[in-house]
């Protein structure tokens, strides 16, 4: 689901599109910047950030490499506490799960905190085509939700939308007077949403890590809305990607430790809920049922490599977001995925395929930013190069043949040295119809305006000419 | 139509199989885009083993905000992080100073609606002489869902305290009522004071699962640091989203 009709095939036209929105970029800037610097003090708490994060890879290796055992063993024991586990091979029997749940029960008031995965599979829509239509109860996502949009943060989806917008919205579709005071606004979203919590019979949420050893999820939030959303219903529903399991429950303190300083710049976000089956006394809190839906929607296929391999790592903490120079400019929805950023340009084209999504593995000027902050390392640049030569290795990216041509050109040249010499002397000849004094570049009008691939360097970026003598043919003469 | 265990099967078969692959292949020749081997040391050409920048450890965070070492008394700790979170903390040496301090707690926050859990440390709120009706509080027993939603203020006991973050840990099994820690706008919870510990790894040990299945005594184990909160409009923080707007602390002092 995208926002509008942005999607990942025209990354390129959305990029320089969001480029000419200058209240974007502010209010992008703002948030990276901010979440920047309150990630840098948070880290600064922990006595062994470095040994930490590879703590947390460590397991996260250990447990892809034995998903099956992980998975199996963490069923083995959320069924024996009582929850029931469904298994999802794709998107559509996600939905098709969650949709019978609902209907069975006769679902009418349907409550949803925040779930990524619930977004990847587009479950609302499939939802509303049985006429049923989940409110959105973490505040970004509401506010996206009224505005009809999708998100554009991992971590703060509506980071793109001024008070005064959002004040706009609300005056329009909760008939609240439009004040732009952000505490009256959170105040007039909470009182919406308060009836919908008292009256909702399903609640739908997400996980952040499935405990194979207890058969535990643990949910991490700031509302509360999560904690309304798993507990007054009666039929809880949880949509968890298969590689969300970790391995023994000690392992969440790693994990708790890295996931929110590195997201937000907190020691720990408000709430934690740690849910190990249903209750166990029917007079108790707490929902009748839990469903617990484990999607794999391609994420299996990511095991076949250890390049791969390691994009299941991801905790989905957003530091990636926050530290990319391209993301910083543009924001999320021009990524056109549900996972945007440097996160986002390499799961989306191994979850949606490589085909609808070729542009995003080049988004990058692969500095190495998000490989610095991720919490468990995980070398994107590497998995970005490897996208790349798969892009251009199945033709995806509709064949740049000028490219290919001039590479192959280049590889002639380099292998035949009379053959070099020769271009480097035309060269020479030829750059005096370009060159201004001693660059070739935006000086020279007709330089400026070379067609591409060629133009895209010389309309940002000044050339050195050749110089007069080259250096074989100096060190000829030297002899 | 395929049956349920067709999709569990097939999903385990898909990550045995590409597991499997991995494995062929990296035995094979390693991939491309493998880390590489560890590159040997430059060295000068007067012998010397030159440092490469692996070796430099730059600081993180300024040298102002780094505090691994842990400073003061757990109680201290716990005091001073859930301050810095916006929870109120109080310390009391009995029951009845804890009374006096909530009957305070409820006055200024001009709360008429009160409802109190049943576990041990805060049973005495609702029973024995003065409490019950001298405070205005009321037993969560028959308390229906719409009550509940027009509470004022809410009182909860809570199992643990972690020092490092200044967090509550309720357990479920012996704190039965955690929706009065999360509808109404004000919670108060009371904490013993041998309850803290002083790292999260502490406490997940304590609370661990222990149990298999049902055996599992807390389905639920709820960790709360600070009132409610987000920054989801322009990053402007604001308190008491869906959960409490206050969350007052009364730390009793004694054994229980």
């Amino acid at each position: 689901m995208t926002s509008s009709h942005l999607t990942a095939e025209t990354f390129d036209r959305n990029a320089r599109a969001a480029l000419q929105d200058t209240q974007l970029r502010g209010a992008l800037r703002n948030a990276t910047t901010l979440f920047g610097e309150r990630r840098r003090a948070a880290i600064g708490t922990v006595a062994d950030w470095e040994g930490l994060r590879d703590q947390a890879r460590a397991i996260k290796d250990d447990v892809l490499l034995h998903l099956d055992r992980y998975l199996e063993e963490f069923t083995a024991n959320a069924e024996g506490a009582g929850a029931t586990v469904h298994w999802a091979r794709d998107a559509a029997e996600a939905c098709d799960v969650i949709a019978r749940i609902a209907a069975e029960r006769g679902a009418r008031s349907v409550v949803k905190s925040k779930s990524m995965a619930t977004e990847e599979v587009h479950l609302n829509a499939a939802l509303a085509r049985l006429g049923i239509e989940p409110v959105e109860t973490d505040l970004g996502e509401y506010i996206i939700q009224l505005a009809g949009e999708t998100p554009s943060h991992i971590v703060v989806p509506a980071i793109h939308k001024t008070k005064a917008q959002i004040a706009a919205l609300f005056a329009e579709k909760l008939g609240t007077a439009a004040s732009d005071d952000v505490a009256t606004l959170t105040a007039a979203a909470r009182q919406a949403l308060r009836q919908r919590f008292a009256e909702a019979d399903l609640g739908i949420s997400g996980v952040n890590f499935a405990v194979a050893e207890t058969g535990t999820i643990l949910i991490l939030e700031n509302e509360g809305n999560a904690r309304l959303t798993t507990t007054l219903p009666r039929t809880h529903v949880a949509l968890m990607g298969i590689e969300k399991v970790i391995p023994r429950f000690e392992d969440l303190a790693v994990f708790l430790e890295l996931l929110p300083r590195s997201g937000t710049g907190q020691r720990l976000t408000t709430y934690q809920s740690l849910l190990t089956g249903t209750k166990r006394r029917p007079d108790g809190e707490g929902p009748e049922e839990l469903h617990l839906v484990l999607l794999d929607n391609g994420r299996s296929r990511m095991l076949a490599r250890p390049v791969t391999r390691q994009s299941l790592a991801c905790i989905r903490c957003g530091a990636c977001l926050n530290a990319c120079p391209v993301y910083q400019q543009i924001g999320g929805h021009a990524y056109g995925s549900v996972y945007p950023g440097p996160i986002g340009a390499v799961i989306t084209p191994q979850l949606f395929g490589i085909e609808h999504s070729a542009q995003l593995p080049y988004a990058s000027s692969l500095c190495g930013a998000c490989r610095e902050v991720c919490p468990v390392k995980i070398d994107i640049p590497a998995l970005l190069l490897h996208l790349r030569s798969e892009v251009i290795e199945s033709g995806a990216g509709g064949g740049h043949r000028l490219e290919a041509l001039a590479f192959r050109a280049y590889g002639l040249m380099m292998r035949h040295p009379r053959l070099f010499a020769w271009a480097t002397r035309l060269a020479r000849r030829v750059q005096r119809l370009a060159r201004v004094g001693d660059r070739i570049g935006k000086a020279n009008p007709l330089a400026a305006r070379l067609v591409p691939p060629l133009g895209a360097w010389t309309a940002w970026r000044d050339l050195r000419p050749l110089a007069p003598r080259s250096f074989r043919e100096q060190w000829r003469d030297r002899r | 139509m395929s049956g349920p265990g067709d999709a569990r099967s097939a999903i385990l078969d898909a990550i045995r199989q590409r597991l499997a692959e991995s494995a062929a292949h990296e035995g094979a020749h390693g991939a491309p885009h493998d880390p590489p081997p560890p590159a040997a040391r430059p060295i000068s050409g007067n012998g010397k083993v030159l440092p490469v920048l692996g070796d430099v450890k730059f600081p993180v965070g300024g040298a102002l905000d780094a505090q691994p070492a842990a400073m003061g008394t757990p109680l201290e700790r716990f005091r001073e992080q859930a301050s810095a979170v916006g929870a109120a903390c109080e310390v009391v040496r009995n029951e009845a100073a804890a009374r006096e301090t909530i009957a305070r707690i409820l006055a200024a926050a001009g709360a008429r609606k009160v409802a109190c859990s049943d576990a041990p440390l805060a049973r005495s709120l609702t029973r024995g002489a003065g409490a019950g009706g001298g405070l205005g509080v009321r037993d969560v027993a028959g308390l229906t869902r719409e009550q509940l939603f027009v509470c004022d203020a809410g009182v909860t006991t809570a199992q643990w305290g972690i020092a490092e973050t200044g967090t509550l840990v309720l357990e479920s099994a012996r704190e039965r009522h955690r929706l009065l820690s999360l509808v109404p706008p004000v919670h108060i919870a009371l904490l013993s004071t041998s309850r803290i510990c002083a790292t999260l790894g502490d406490v997940l040990a304590r609370v661990h699962p222990a149990g298999a299945g049902r055996d599992v005594e807390s389905h639920a184990i709820t960790f709360i640091t600070g009132p409610s909160r987000t920054s989801d409009i322009e990053l402007t923080l604001a308190i008491g989203v869906h959960g409490p707007q206050a969350l007052h602390i009364v730390l009793v002092d004694a054994e229980v």
